[in-house]
């Protein structure tokens, strides 16, 4: 009898490893290859939101209450230095806006209906983050039934966070450009040295000792150097073209001294996102 | 009786508030819970779980159903990968029943217990991302960058937490 018992419990966790193994393979081949999850997944998945965000926004408030406490220390400091630049800013809008009217006029002319610049955004909030260290991953309030589509540019601040990794009706989750798995779609960007050129590549993954994204196998021969701005090329797929990634940190030859290998600081706080942009390309 | 008692309703509930929390928690701390390279990760729901075989005495309660439930949540909503937490809560319910025959529960032992099933999920969790291919992270690199912060703010969380959780078990009885 007690080796019976033995036996049904060997049985028991056998079969729970092969259908643990069963369930993650086609889970991560599902989220590869379709654009949305199972129907019972994305509807499970909507109810559970609405119910998490019972709790997240009474946190999420109690959050922005406490820092709104601290933040008014430095104020008076910070306002001194933002009326300065809001001054500049202006002109600069100005500018900007009759460019866009230019752009826009001249692209009538020639019968260009959409080029690969042009994107609407669609601006939600981030209701919770993954709590697991494998995923740097943050679902927000809009999903499908907003226009939101997988694979999509997230941008927080002042540049590019990541990417929709899996779409619901009522949220979505969004992938960081933090997070290092294999099945994570690299962004196709361009970078533009100081000397007017530009230089094309993918970026290959993150240093998390440093905080950098790496961009990795470039064989060009043009001069790299710090500061040069890395934008997002608009190659390949639903990623605009123009959306600010980061600056270059350092270039250095790679492991085997055949190509250049990027450190690029990003352009916005990873670690702190509470508002996010989803870029929607018009196609 | 369970049936009868507050319990029926006060543990799930308990249990999603938890669930949710742990979201909330490392979206709001972020800064520091996810400053990198070491990556702290809250686990109340452990918590709870763990307090519900600390806690349930003489009062059996359906806990491996609550965990699957917890599990397929947690699943779905916050990985998108199926077929983790879902084996892996169960699990910490069932080592936490097979411990406690040997150490009566108190809050000392309660904390040794509760140092293991950490352990043990951060250690599933990890093998299963290695094998689906989620990290590429070393042994090594997470045994100093995942797990020993994690410990320490779980254990830290348990200790805070214990007396509460308790009182909320004693009224829910």
């Amino acid at each position: 009898m007690q080796k019976f018992s033995f036996n049904r419990r060997l049985v028991i966790i056998i079969v729970c490893l092969i259908v643990s193994f069963a369930l993650m393979t086609v889970s991560v081949a599902i989220r590869n290859k379709k654009s949305t999850p199972p129907l019972i997944q994305q509807f499970g998945n909507d109810i559970v939101g609405l119910a998490d965000r019972v709790v997240a926004l009474p946190a999420n408030g109690l959050r922005g209450s406490v820092s709104s406490i601290s933040e008014l220390l430095n104020t008076y400091q910070e306002n001194q230095q933002l009326k300065k630049q809001v001054s500049e800013l202006a002109q600069t809008k100005v500018r900007d806006q009759t460019l866009a009217k230019e752009n826009k006029q001249l692209k009538q002319e020639i019968k260009l209906n959409g080029s690969l610049t042009d994107y609407t955004a669609i601006t939600a909030a981030v209701i919770t983050r993954t709590p697991s260290s494998w995923q740097n991953q943050v679902i927000i309030n809009r999903g499908a039934s907003a226009g939101v589509v997988k694979n999509m540019p997230v941008m927080a601040g002042s540049g590019l966070v990541g990417r929709v990794s899996e779409v619901n009706k009522t949220n979505s989750k969004v992938e960081l450009i933090t997070d290092n798995n294999d099945s994570a779609n690299r962004f196709a960007v361009t970078v533009s040295t100081k000397s007017g050129k530009t230089v094309n590549g993918v970026l290959s993954g993150y240093k998390a000792a440093t905080g950098q994204i790496t961009m990795d196998n470039l064989t060009t021969k043009s001069k790299i150097s710090k500061g040069d701005k890395v934008i997002t090329s608009g190659l390949g797929g639903v990623t605009p073209k123009g959306l600010f990634v980061g600056t270059v940190a350092k270039s250095v030859g790679s492991d085997y001294g055949l190509s250049t290998k990027l450190y690029i600081t990003p352009a916005t706080d990873l670690g702190d996102l509470n508002i996010v942009t989803v870029a929607v390309t018009k196609q | 009786m369970y049936r009868l008692s507050k319990m029926r309703f006060g543990f799930p509930i308990g249990l999603f508030l938890m669930l949710f929390l742990d979201g909330s928690i490392s979206q709001i701390f972020s800064v520091h819970l996810f400053s990198t390279p070491s990556v702290m990760i809250s686990h109340l729901v452990v918590l709870w779980l763990v307090c519900g075989v600390l806690f349930e005495e003489n009062m059996p309660m359906p806990l491996v159903k609550w965990a699957i439930a917890a599990g397929i949540v947690f699943d779905l909503y916050y990985t998108g990968i199926f077929g983790v937490y879902i084996f892996v809560f169960p699990l910490i319910v069932y080592v936490t029943r097979v411990t406690i025959k040997y150490i009566s529960p108190n809050f000392l032992s309660g904390l040794l217990i509760y140092f293991i099933d950490i352990t043990i999920v951060e250690a599933l969790s990890f093998v299963a991302s290695r094998v689906v291919h989620m990290t590429a992270m070393s042994g090594s690199a997470f045994l100093v960058n995942t797990l020993a912060p994690t410990l320490a703010l779980n254990l830290a969380m348990y200790v805070v937490l214990y007396f509460p959780i308790r009182g909320v078990y004693n009224w829910l009885k």
